[in-house]
């Protein structure tokens, strides 16, 4: 019954989401590192 | 605070306190008090799981902090989405399987009575201090900064919240943190359009973010490398221990400790869990990147007009008071006419900049004006923390109270202290209902014999919960007179215990070879040894900043029980 209802929403499989989560992290890190260039 | 305020302050505590009892019906069981009956669905769990980490002091010190220290706190919080995946992957599943109530049933599923007991009270123990901790760190503020009686506030930061975490269980508490979240972000936004708004008609968003950049306030990312090339290791926040130290924190808090874990057993399926926590992964960084970037923009604010030379102006009256008067007067003196030439200085540079003019000159002046502004500030603190005055010397917590109640306007500031409350009672509402529910099934449910029906470990579980909310207040009460350093150490205490409650879970999701006994020893000797370091540490003896002892606490579990696995015999379940 559980399993039935884990599948993932969005994309095709879990490791979908956990691969979005990290890439937005790795641009948030990046886009922190010009911001703080930009303005030091 | 004006009459409209008080009236904006009581509508909306009176408000949440209602909507939290209307939403508090629940199956009258344990299920439906500690877990909501299992039917949450994942942005209600988002919003709990955001509500529960987010206290006031989140609100609070986190402009603060900016506004000293720069962004780069933001760091910290680095290590979260990894933590999520890593939770969504190996803890969510098994927890959801058993069908556990609190993390700690699942050790003693692997493991044995023992462990689950030894963590489930190292549990109890953190969070029962912290949550007291919770409940006084913004009543001091607020008692400080309006002269309120400090037991009075402490009652009523702990008090009112018990009212429907009692009655309503995790279901009330899921509810009323999704309202408080609304209100919260409501009010910070207003706060961040008002800071920019009340800065001069010729400087504008950009313009700000420039003059906090070039005070080195929008160091959002820092290296914690020296000039040497060596590594900073009593760096507190800097991209690696961000990201290593803050992802070992974030994993052990999300994954191991009951007030988050809680949380997200409350949904209705594995995927409303999963859901839940990783866009808290996505969400948690840009919203304190946000809430940081109020504290650099309240920075420029106060270039433009007079700072004080310290936001705690308790602090302040109490040199008066000391043989330390004229030396304040004299630093006040010299504070005041750099703030002047300050407030010029960074006039030209605005104006300079817009016209694309060389800036070097003007910046360097400036910067030398803040240099020496700041230095008056650090002598100002050496006085306080003078034997004769015994003060405190860190003003952070009240620096974004202090532009709340001098320059916003009448009903914002009942909502910003509004937002105080609201944000404290989040998250100790939960901890209030992972305290109670630990007591109830790790303990009570656990050691008697006598088997008892629904309703009653349901009423059973409303008497734990309130005598938590007893317990906090009580401890909120002593605090008042255990001075900083205590403070401070439960501050930290999360630290002490997480890496070692984290280790015990990874052993027992990851290597299975290892048995309850190691485990059990290893967790100990480890303990006493994070305790150890952390004796070092207070004592000066070595220079590491806390967030490394959860990496340590982890992987010295892991370590010690192989060790002893390979000398002990494993012990069959």
């Amino acid at each position: 019954m559980e399993k039935h209802t884990d599948k993932s929403p969005f994309f095709k499989t879990w490791n979908g989401w956990y691969a979005f989560v990290l890439i937005v992290l790795v641009l948030l890190i990046i886009s922190f590192y010009f911001f703080t260039k930009r303005f030091a | 605070m004006s009459r409209i305020d008080w009236i904006v302050l009581i509508v909306t505590l009176c408000g949440i306190i209602s909507y939290g009892i209307y939403k508090s019906r629940t199956s009258k069981s344990l299920d439906g008090y500690f877990l909501g009956d299992r039917q949450m669905p994942w942005w209600l769990v988002l919003l709990s799981i955001m509500g529960t980490q987010a206290s006031a002091i989140t609100f609070l010190s986190a402009p603060g902090q900016a506004y000293t220290d720069g962004m780069r706190f933001v760091q910290y919080y680095f290590g979260l989405p990894i933590a999520m995946v890593i939770i969504c992957i190996a803890f969510v599943p098994i927890f959801r399987k058993l069908k556990v109530y609190t993390a700690y049933e699942y050790l003693e599923q692997r493991f044995d009575i023992k462990t689950r007991t030894l963590t489930s009270a190292l549990f109890l123990l953190s969070r029962g201090l912290s949550t007291g901790i919770s409940v006084f760190a913004p009543s001091i503020i607020l008692s400080t900064l309006f002269g309120w009686n400090i037991y009075w506030t402490n009652i009523f930061m702990g008090g009112l919240l018990i009212i429907y975490t009692v009655s309503g269980g995790a279901k009330a508490v899921a509810y009323t943190q999704q309202l408080q979240l609304i209100i919260v972000f409501t009010g910070m936004f207003l706060a961040a359009y008002m800071v920019v708004n009340l800065l001069p008609s010729n400087i504008g968003f950009i313009d700000a973010l420039q003059v906090s950049g070039k005070m080195g306030k929008l160091n959002v990312i820092t290296t914690g490398i020296k000039k040497d090339g060596s590594f900073n290791w009593s760096d507190q926040y800097n991209l690696f221990s961000g990201i290593i130290g803050g992802f070992f924190l974030a994993l052990s808090y999300f994954g191991t400790d009951q007030s988050q874990v809680g949380r997200y057993l409350t949904a209705k399926t594995t995927t409303q869990s999963r859901l839940g926590l990783l866009m808290n992964g996505l969400v948690k960084v840009p919203m304190q990147f946000a809430v940081l970037l109020i504290g650099a923009l309240v920075f420029t604010f106060y270039q433009f007009k007079p700072a004080p030379l310290f936001f705690n102006q308790a602090q302040i009256e109490k040199v008066q008071a000391t043989p330390y008067a004229d030396s304040l007067k004299s630093i006040q003196h010299q504070y005041d006419s750099l703030n002047k030439q300050k407030e010029q200085y960074v006039s030209q540079f605005v104006i300079s900049s817009q016209q694309n003019n060389s800036t070097a000159a003007i910046e360097k002046s400036w910067k030398e004006t803040q240099g020496q502004t700041d230095s008056l500030r650090t002598e100002f603190k050496k006085i306080l923390q003078k034997k004769e005055v015994g003060g405190d010397a860190n003003d952070a917590n009240y620096i974004f109270l202090h532009f709340v109640v001098d320059y916003l306007p009448v009903g914002l500031v009942g909502l910003l202290i509004a937002i105080i409350f609201l944000a404290s009672w989040g998250s100790i509402a939960a901890a209030l209902n992972s305290l109670a529910s630990c007591t109830m099934v790790d303990f009570h449910r656990r050691f008697t014999k006598k088997i008892l029906t629904d309703e009653k470990e349901y009423k059973l579980s409303k008497l734990y919960t309130l005598a938590w909310g007893i317990f906090s207040i009580i401890i909120a009460m002593f605090a008042y007179n255990l001075g900083n350093s205590l403070i401070e150490a439960v501050n930290v205490l999360g630290s002490l215990f997480y890496g070692v409650i984290l280790g015990i879970f990874l052993v027992a999701f990851f290597l299975k070879n290892i048995g309850g006994r190691a485990v059990f020893i290893a967790a100990i000797i480890t303990e006493l040894f994070i305790l150890f370091i952390f004796y070092l540490i207070k004592t000066k003896v070595i220079a590491l900043g806390f967030l490394w002892l959860n990496p340590i606490g982890a992987f010295g579990v892991i370590l010690v029980a192989m060790l002893l696995q390979s000398i002990l015999p494993y012990e069959k379940k």
